[in-house]
């Protein structure tokens, strides 16, 4: 008989995967070039705003 | 951590996350709009020369955030006092994050920020794409926090620790490329 999954558990592992630091700079990283080479130039200074304040995590 | 787990104020710290989130927006719209307003002393500089500083100063960004140059930039080198939110704690994390979303009123541990500062007086983009990078810097700053107040996790403040330098040069090479790219495309 095999252990029912630890529910609780699973749901913290997805939340601390939902919530890593990497995943949305990748995102933002990948908007600013893709806005870059479609020449929206307003999404990719905003997307580099963006980063360039996601740069600074861990100061609160 | 502002956000971390472990919150014992009577406030709930979805409220202050969410007048944080506004202060950091607000900041960072009003650095924006200083940076458009300046950005009319470089209009006199030729285009093409305005473009290879752009794309100089996104590479040198890249090269100080790997490592690969050493240079000291101007910051404000002090923190925040506490007792900003020592009494009124909402009012407090709008102030807060107003003082931390312009910018200029603490350290600055990236290039990136520079990179985008120095960009837009230089690009000269419009004021709508200025004032939008600047408001998105302020929500880019508040991301962190969101995601530390999701995860409810005490081990957060480690988890950062390890991601931040990946996340700083990730940005770096992101910034240069999109702006080479946006520029010399």
């Amino acid at each position: 008989m095999t252990a029912a999954p630890d529910a609780p558990a699973a749901a913290g592992r997805l939340r601390r995967a939902l919530t890593d630091p990497l995943p949305p700079a990748a995102a933002l990283a990948l908007l600013a070039v893709a806005a870059a080479a479609r020449d929206a130039t307003v999404l990719c200074w905003a997307s580099v705003g963006a980063l360039a304040g996601y740069a600074l995590s861990g100061s609160v | 951590m502002l956000f971390s787990p472990g919150w014992r104020a009577p406030v709930r710290q979805g409220w202050v996350l969410a007048v944080f989130t506004l202060g950091l927006v607000l900041g960072g719209t009003l650095s924006a709009a200083v940076l458009w307003l300046l950005s009319g002393l470089a209009a006199p500089v030729p285009p093409p020369a305005r473009t290879a500083a752009i794309v100089a100063v996104a590479a040198l960004g890249a090269a100080r955030d790997l490592g690969l140059v050493r240079l000291r930039l101007p910051q404000n080198a002090r923190q925040i006092p506490p007792e900003v939110l020592a009494d009124r704690l909402r009012a407090g994390a709008l102030r807060f994050g107003f003082e931390l979303g312009t910018g200029v009123r603490t350290y600055v541990s990236a290039t990136t920020p520079y990179v985008l500062a120095l960009g837009l007086l230089l690009s000269r983009p419009g004021s709508a794409a200025t004032l939008l990078a600047g408001a998105a810097f302020g929500a880019g700053r508040a991301l962190s926090a969101v995601l530390a107040y999701l995860s409810r996790s005490p081990d957060r403040a480690a988890l950062v620790g390890r991601r931040v330098p990946v996340v700083v040069k990730g940005a770096a090479l992101a910034a240069l490329t999109a702006l080479a790219w946006l520029h010399l495309g």
